[in-house]
């Protein structure tokens, strides 16, 4: 009886943990009218905003010269490039220096810091930002020449303080690992992230965020202690009711890779999931208005620790289900998450396609098959890199864990590179 | 204060979309955004459904006659609220058990209340709540399928007050559940909103509706159908995807309940899935419906003997519209109620089909749509159709005086003989001889306890309510043949009977199973009630013709 009771209970909580997931996961598909919301407007051809538009390198010789002729490329009319790299890195230092000379509107700032991190090198530049907007991008990112315009103009008629645009891995073929992770980021920036701008709790991503400068300054922009800072700004700043915006369209988002090997996607997602509970732990979340709204963060930023217990769970669940000699009733209920599970299955399924046509990529069945086959131990990698953020977070070790990029996604680079983590 | 881009603020969509389309169309009255808050719909919708509720709650205990259905239903559902499992006698897997489940439910409050009122005649209460929400179930999905709101209130007095439909809704048959299910899956389908988790919701609630009477299997390509026209082209993969899941999953946890209990596949000493399955695929024909003396003949004519205009217009109006497919408006909107009946119509003309009389029941709610849509495409073809902007003040008038002739005609043919059929049913009590039998079992028997019946399920829970031991004191009829459980408690065939009733169901079934027809013979009426073939006998046992007991 005791067992029933408590085997149900659990139960009952992992089908709500996963219900809820999925209802947000799902967010943007709803209704056509939400779906087309979700993208950019069309720019009326008029431009107000100056960007500054932060690019912080590290060891990305490879790959820096490349993307900074993509962004000179926007049709933008008022920006500037500021590239920021290490005094210790002389390779990158040389490649920046040598574009800036070609072009005025590139600048060169050297990080100083002994111990370097994203959000140290970007606040180092904060100050020499002479645009309305701040924009952050990657080394590696390509980046479309009309985005500017585009969040020019959602800056403009909607009068946010930040704007959010999309972010695509897009190496999906490259191993069966890369295929989840590019399906994690289009349903995130596809679809859960609008639910979060429109419920006004927010983490934001780590590029294509654009911020107006005044507001940055003011918020002392990023933690440089944080290894989530981006997560971190976005709860900052609305937790103190700023206006965000969130536009996601395919041709639109800034592509990028996934990490080159397993580890490095464990290391990556480790980070990610100590930066969530560090967050966490600063409590900016609690200033939010309403209760809805901090239980969303609490459950936002828990996230992936839930996720490694689901990921356990549910398995075990179902085993107890089929083997042990429980009630017909309870065994149903124990079935309820594995359900929950298997719908959010087929959603992904479904969402591998629609991400195979919006970006015209050819998706073969055997990446279905990947898809599904995948799913079990791509959770078993979750919940490991879950339980590794606790482990490290207890033993107080907050130093940054590279990710390397292998540039996957650019047609022209085979170089190994270590880079700012994405 | 955060958002994401306007549009989900204001309704329109961004200029660079393709305007989603809108499932009606231009130049017919467009349904409200929300039914709720439109005061003309609210208003028709509750008048009519007054109405309905009026004619066919007034009398419903004593017509039509007492189901052995309705009995065996009720029985299990009462098993089910005493803890007795799903059925007082094994479950067998005729049907999944999700109907009686419900119908346990819905008397679950007033059996509290009062015990005794667990029988089929004061029962049949809760069937006004399932036939209520289907009647405005059937004005909504109306409304969704763009159908003018005249034309969904016809529809809905054609569901709820045909005789045929006030005669069968009352009854506590599973099908009636399923039909309120099957419509809220097909409003579900048809939601304005084009909401994902609506046409999640309209999955549920098909596999639902399935899980309550399998036959609604076979309308589900029709409610595809709707949800392939109602969805938008952009999210259509992920609605019409979860839609197929959710109906899928839920419906699996059938085989999933038979597999935890051991009995999904036949073996020795159990009941399984399979042969339940196996049974209903297997019954025995009753013949081709259109030749004449065949047992389909007869279930089809005893539908006409109560309504002609829903079933054959009905269906006339359902070919009317698939044949107009192609320039009708109307005839697009309702692809999905015409495809059920003509999914249903084909079905039933099968050669050699088995057609139980409540076979027409899940049609119903489809043929009056289709009835009410159809009349809706004549009505436009009459006053608007090649109508100009300078037309000619006598042909305007021409078009309403056509209009009017036949609308006072349809109703010269309808009404009057609407008005007779449910003047029977609010009327005749076509139910004393079963009372009397009740009534005489529990006050002429001494020791109830210790007696043997054989009765027919609708008298069953009358009689556990009248201190019959229920299972093997009193008796469904046909487990004295057919359940093993049953027949090894009597070595001695009918001598270890007491009574039997012979309702006229059981001496219609009595052929086929020995041990009743012993029964029947080697007895005496000890009292009568009613005349003909519709009396009821309470026969007891003669002991000495048949030698010592």
């Amino acid at each position: 009886m005791l067992t029933s009771v408590f085997i149900a209970a659990i139960s009952l909580a992992l089908f709500w943990m996963a219900a809820f997931t999925l209802w947000w996961q799902m967010h943007a598909w709803r209704t056509p009218e939400v779906l087309a919301s979700t993208r950019f407007h069309r720019p009326d051809g008029g431009e107000s905003l100056s960007f500054s538009l932060l690019l912080p390198a590290r060891h990305e010789q490879a790959v820096l010269d490349h993307t900074i002729q993509r962004l000179l490329e926007s049709s933008h009319t008022d920006f500037e490039i500021i590239v920021i790299v290490g005094h210790d890195d002389p390779e990158t230092t040389a490649v920046a220096c040598d574009a800036a000379e070609r072009d005025p509107r590139v600048r060169v700032v050297v990080d100083t810091h002994e111990k370097k991190n994203k959000p140290k090198a970007m606040n180092t530049a904060l100050p020499h930002c002479r645009g309305d907007v701040v924009g952050v991008f990657d080394a590696e990112d390509q980046v479309h020449p009309e985005l500017l315009a585009h969040v020019d103009h959602a800056f403009r008629t909607t009068g946010a303080d930040v704007v959010q645009g999309g972010v695509q891995l897009i190496n999906f073929h490259s191993s069966w690992y890369s295929l989840r992770n590019c399906l994690e980021y289009f349903f995130w920036f596809r679809s859960r992230l609008h639910l979060h701008a429109q419920k006004g709790f927010i983490p934001l991503g780590g590029n294509t965020v654009f911020v107006r400068t005044d507001v940055l300054r003011e918020a002392d922009g990023w933690d440089p202690e944080c290894l989530a800072e981006d997560c971190d700004l976005g709860v900052r700043l609305s937790s103190v009711g700023k206006k965000v915006v969130v536009a996601y369209d395919s041709d639109m988002v800034t592509k990028e890779e996934t990490p080159g090997s397993l580890m490095s996607l464990l290391k990556q997602r480790t980070r990610w999931n100590q930066g969530f509970l560090q967050v966490y732990r600063k409590k900016d979340w609690k200033q939010l208005p309403g209760f809805g709204q901090r239980l969303l963060a609490r459950y936002t930023l828990m996230t992936p620790f839930m996720q490694a217990f689901t990921g356990l769970v549910i398995p075990l669940n179902v085993a107890i289900a089929l083997f042990m000699d429980v009630p017909v009733g309870i065994a149903f209920i124990t079935f309820l998450p594995a359900v929950t599970a298997l719908v959010t299955f087929v959603f992904e399924l479904v969402g591998l396609h629609d991400f195979g046509r919006q970006y015209g990529l050819r998706v073969r069945f055997v990446h279905y098959v990947k898809l599904v086959v995948g799913g079990p131990f791509y959770q078993v990698l979750l919940a490991g890199a879950a339980v590794r953020a606790v482990w490290r977070e207890q033993r107080g070790r907050n130093d940054w864990e590279l990710t390397t990029h292998v540039g996957a996604h650019l047609n022209t680079a085979e170089a190994t590179r270590e880079d700012v983590p994405a | 204060m955060t958002s994401t881009l306007p549009a989900v603020t204001t309704p329109t969509v961004p200029a660079q979309r393709k305007p989603a389309p809108d499932p009606g169309s231009a130049g017919r009255t467009t349904p409200p955004r929300r039914l709720r808050s439109s005061r003309p719909d609210l208003l028709l919708c509750g008048l009519l459904l007054v109405a309905i509720l009026v004619v066919q709650g007034w009398n419903i205990a004593d017509y039509p006659t007492l189901s052995d259905d309705e009995g065996t239903y009720l029985a299990q559902a009462w098993a089910v609220q005493e803890g007795k499992g799903l059925a007082h006698y094994t479950y067998w897997y005729d049907h999944p058990p999700f109907g009686w489940i419900q119908i346990a439910l819905l008397t679950w409050i007033p059996s509290l209340i009062s015990p005794e009122s667990m029988t089929v005649g004061s029962m049949r209460g809760i069937m006004l709540v399932v036939s209520g929400t289907s009647a405005v179930l059937v004005y909504v999905l109306g409304r969704r399928l763009a159908l003018p709101r005249w034309a969904a209130g016809l529809g809905m007095v054609l569901f709820g007050l045909s005789p045929l439909s006030v005669v069968l809704q009352r009854e506590i048959f599973l099908d009636n559940l399923a039909v309120m299910w099957t419509l809220l899956a097909f409003t579900l389908a048809a939601s304005p909103s084009r909401h994902l988790w609506h046409h999640f919701g309209a999955g549920i609630a098909a596999a639902t509706a399935v899980l309550t009477k399998e036959t609604m299997l076979v309308i589900l390509p029709a409610l595809l159908v709707t949800l392939w026209r109602h969805s938008h082209r952009d999210t259509r993969k992920f609605a019409v995807t979860g839609a197929i899941t959710a109906c899928a999953l839920i419906g699996f946890s059938y085989p999933l309940f038979a597999l935890l209990k051991g009995e999904l596949l036949p073996g020795g000493g159990h009941v399984s899935l399979w042969d339940g399955v196996k049974y209903q695929m297997t019954r025995p024909g009753s013949g081709f419906i259109l030749d004449q003396g065949s047992g389909s003949w007869g279930v089809f004519q005893s539908w006409l003997y109560y309504d002609r205009v829903l079933p054959l217009g009905g269906l006339a109006g359902a070919l009317l519209l698939l044949a107009t497919w192609r320039w009708s408006v109307t005839a697009r909107a309702l692809a999905g109620p015409a495809l059920t009946v003509a999914i249903l119509a084909a079905l039933a003309l099968r050669p050699n089909g088995y057609l139980p009389a409540m076979y027409v029941i899940q049609a119903l709610p489809f043929l009056a749509l289709v009835l009410a849509g159809g009349t809706a495409s004549v009505a436009h073809g009459v006053l608007r159709r090649w109508r100009t902007e300078g037309e000619k003040r006598f042909l305007t008038g021409g078009r309403y005086a056509l209009a009017a002739v036949l609308a006072i005609a349809a109703g010269a043919y309808v009404v009057p003989k609407w008005y007779d059929g449910d003047r029977t049913a609010v009327t005749l009590d076509a139910n004393a001889p079963y009372k009397a039998a009740s009534k005489w079992l529990s006050s002429e028997v001494e020791n109830p306890e210790d007696t043997r019946v054989l009765v027919d399920d609708a008298l069953w829970l009358d009689l556990v309510h009248a201190g019959y031991r229920p299972g093997l004191g009193v008796i469904w009829f046909y487990k004295a043949d057919l359940d093993p459980a049953v027949t090894k408690t009597m070595p001695g065939g009918w001598k270890d009977i007491d009574y039997v009733v012979a309702s006229p169901t059981v001496r219609r079934d009595a052929v086929d199973l020995p041990n009743v027809k012993a029964a029947i013979q080697h007895s005496k009426p000890v009292a009568v009630f009613g005349t003909g073939e519709d009396r009821i006998e309470i026969r007891q046992i003669q002991a000495t013709s048949g030698g010592a007991r």
